[in-house]
């Protein structure tokens, strides 16, 4: 008899919300460096806006999902402090289903190389590899 | 020689183990005093900064060495009933669509003391003990000795009472509505559900969290799970205004409809 670990599941924070495989692909990652043009500290997901330019000079605008705002203080956070428009950045993070300038981002990299988390793992809120039943 | 075998021995001693924390506080009635912030859903000891340091939900990333994940004891499956099993496998195939939580409704009992990605606070007299939960702004009032209402409806987070069986607060817990899930994805139950909490304070750091639920609807025996709740002095609960800019529900519309690109085989 295989046995299944309710710990397992329920000690991994479970994120309140949210399915990433809704909305994004884990296979699509995505490496982007731009110009900050607004951030949006809001619930339950906060969003930044990137400009960035391709090897053509062509600039598009891209936006990032991340944590709420008290997520991200805990994550070491400050608003106008941490990261201001204007503020050049490169960004890791999964490209959206759909394909458009809109993704889900996970790690900031500062111009000075210090790094923060700005968003969760990929798969978060897509209930972890095994199902807490097992069918006879 | 000794050196060494020192050395070694405190090697293997958790570093938790090595700090000198204060005996658990008692109330002036004798009863564990299980006032503080706390974070559900894990088991390490520190400060939020110091216990969120890993790579997963919330954490940081910055431990050096990164540290490894807990050695999770194997436990049996969530005893659904086989028709009700089948359904917690379709909601884990459709990988957290149908959570209700995207609503941004009340998570329900226990799943709302497992979610550690925010804190939560226990405020504790003698007569009552209210717990306060970052996520949702969700609150129990639990009175001590008294009895459940005569006049409950249906809830998302039930009726609360507590007792005191010796250093164990016991939480019975009834008046449920069938709207949200146990914990782990697709964990649904019925309005008969009945939770028994053990909030057993062993130590400064850690509350033992055992819970029983039962549910004759969809469960074949009652379902029995134990996690632990460490404190996490130096936190304050913040705010978290989950309705404000709420895409999920709108999101999951689309998928609803044709969830062939993202669902499990």
């Amino acid at each position: 008899m295989r046995f299944l670990g309710f710990l397992l599941a329920a000690a991994l924070p479970v994120l309140a919300h949210h399915s990433f495989g809704a909305e994004f692909d884990a296979n699509k990652p995505i490496t982007l460096t731009g110009v900050i043009t607004k951030i949006e500290w809001t619930n339950p997901h906060s969003y930044f806006y990137l400009d960035v330019k391709d090897k053509d000079g062509k600039v598009a605008n891209w936006k990032f999902e991340g944590y709420p705002p008290n997520v991200l203080y805990r994550t070491g956070w400050k608003r106008e402090v941490t990261i201001k428009e204007g503020d050049t950045i490169t960004v890791f993070g999964w490209r959206a289903r759909d394909g458009t300038d809109w993704a889900h981002s996970r790690e900031v990299t500062f111009r000075d190389g210090k790094k923060l988390f700005f968003g969760p793992p990929a798969g978060t809120g897509d209930g972890g590899n095994t199902p807490v039943v097992e069918l006879p | 020689m000794k050196f060494i075998s020192i050395a070694f021995l405190l090697a293997a001693i958790p570093l938790s183990a090595q700090t000198k924390y204060p005996p658990m506080p008692r109330t002036a009635e004798g009863k564990p005093d299980l006032t503080g912030v706390w974070q559900g859903g894990s088991n390490r000891v520190g400060s939020w900064e110091e216990a969120n340091d890993g790579t997963g939900v919330g954490g940081t990333g910055t431990a050096k060495p990164s540290p490894t994940p807990a050695n999770v004891p194997a436990r049996e499956p969530a005893p659904y009933q086989p028709w009700a099993a089948k359904k917690v496998l379709e909601f884990f195939n459709r990988r957290g669509i149908d959570d209700p939580e995207a609503s941004c409704a009340a998570p329900g009992v226990p799943r709302i003391t497992t979610i550690g990605l925010f804190p939560m606070q226990i405020v504790q007299t003698p007569k009552t003990v209210v717990m306060l939960f970052e996520v949702f702004h969700v609150f129990r009032i639990i009175p001590i000795n008294a009895k459940h209402p005569d006049d409950l409806e249906p809830s998302y987070m039930g009726d609360s009472v507590g007792h005191w069986e010796g250093d164990a607060l016991v939480v019975d817990v009834t008046g449920f509505n069938d709207k949200t899930w146990l914990g782990p994805i697709g964990t649904f139950h019925s309005e008969a559900l009945h939770v028994t909490e053990r909030y057993t304070r062993v130590d400064y750091n850690t509350i033992n969290y055992d819970v029983t639920m039962e549910d004759p609807n969809v469960l074949t025996k009652p379902w029995n799970t134990h996690n632990t709740i460490m404190l996490r002095n130096g936190t304050r609960l913040r705010e978290y205004e989950c309705a404000e800019n709420n895409a999920d529900m709108e999101r999951y519309e689309k998928l609803l409809k044709d969830d062939s690109v993202f669902r499990r085989k």
